[in-house]
């Protein structure tokens, strides 16, 4: 699990990277994934539960349908991590 | 699994024998071997937990060419199960389980389920035989094709047993249940070596 040291974006903008093939820099965390090319609805379900093993939490679908950017997932994240909906 | 259904493939030479193996007739869905309308998943050991090898056919399937999404429940539920009994010499019960679906899976397309240990269990010896204070042990699964691309994800918490309390919920005859403790304790053993003469789980003693 990352440190708690460790910002969740950054956590999350280096999963996103790696299930796109491409460098974390390259990620915008604003950016739409949904119109990002290669970035369909089965690698974004992939990033979503690789975060969700990197951090030992259960992300509710409402939330992981809903959210479309890297700083989305980010707020989600934080937010289970706070007790929300951490497993 | 018949063959028109689709076959596991576990092509591997170290493929083990689950204890239940002592029990001829066990009937369990997941890899019983003994049953028709069943899985027949068959295991090997993996550097950090257990795989099944396996390609389920239309028999299984839900929408037309796509596996029913309960049996990708079953097969998370069977490798991580197998792989506590195995680790712990204990019968596992699953207390919760969730499955994230990430892809259809297809069927007649060769999958493998590979299952990790996510709780760390207490120095014991033999090594696994001790239990955390709760007595619960997550586990992790991953089911993925060919190409190595996740299709499934699930998480697990399972409650081992001693075989003398599980039996107040498993039908056993007092000859089972003492080749089956023997089993637990036994070493998994891969399929080439000779299983011992089987008996019926709920034969009289």
């Amino acid at each position: 699990m990352p440190t708690t040291a460790e910002p969740v974006l950054a956590t999350v903008t280096g999963i996103v990277a790696t299930e796109l093939a491409t460098s974390p820099d390259t990620v915008d965390p604003d950016l739409d994934l949904r119109t990002v090319a290669g970035a369909d609805s089965v690698k974004v379900l992939r990033m979503i539960a690789r975060i969700e093993r990197a951090y030992d939490i259960e992300l509710d679908d409402e939330d992981v349908f809903t959210v479309t950017t890297v700083r989305e997932v980010t707020a989600v994240v934080e937010r289970a991590l706070s007790g929300g909906t951490a497993a | 699994m018949t063959a028109p259904a689709g076959e596991n493939t576990s092509p591997d030479s170290d493929e083990l024998l689950t204890p239940w193996a002592v029990l001829d007739d066990y009937q369990c869905f997941g890899c019983s071997p003994h049953n028709p309308h069943g899985l027949q998943l068959r295991f090997r050991e993996r550097p950090d937990g257990l795989a099944a090898s396996f390609r389920l056919g239309r028999a299984h399937e839900s929408y037309p060419g796509v596996v029913h999404g309960g049996l990708v429940g079953v097969i998370c539920d069977e490798t991580m199960g197998n792989l506590l009994v195995l680790r712990t010499g204990r019968p596992a019960f699953t207390t919760a389980m969730r499955v994230r679906y990430l892809a259809p899976m297809p069927v007649d397309v060769a999958h493998e389920c590979r299952a990790r240990i996510t709780t760390e269990l207490p120095a014991a010896d033999p090594p696994g035989s001790g239990l955390p204070a709760n007595g619960l042990i997550s586990a992790e699964a991953d089911i993925l094709n060919a190409a190595g691309d996740l299709v499934a994800t699930a998480r697990a918490t399972y409650r081992p047993v001693d075989l003398d309390a599980a039996r107040d919920r498993i039908q056993l005859s007092d000859r089972a249940a003492g080749r089956l403790a023997d089993a637990l304790t036994a070493p998994a053993a891969p399929v080439t070596t000779p299983v011992p003469a089987a008996v019926p789980a709920a034969e009289e003693s």
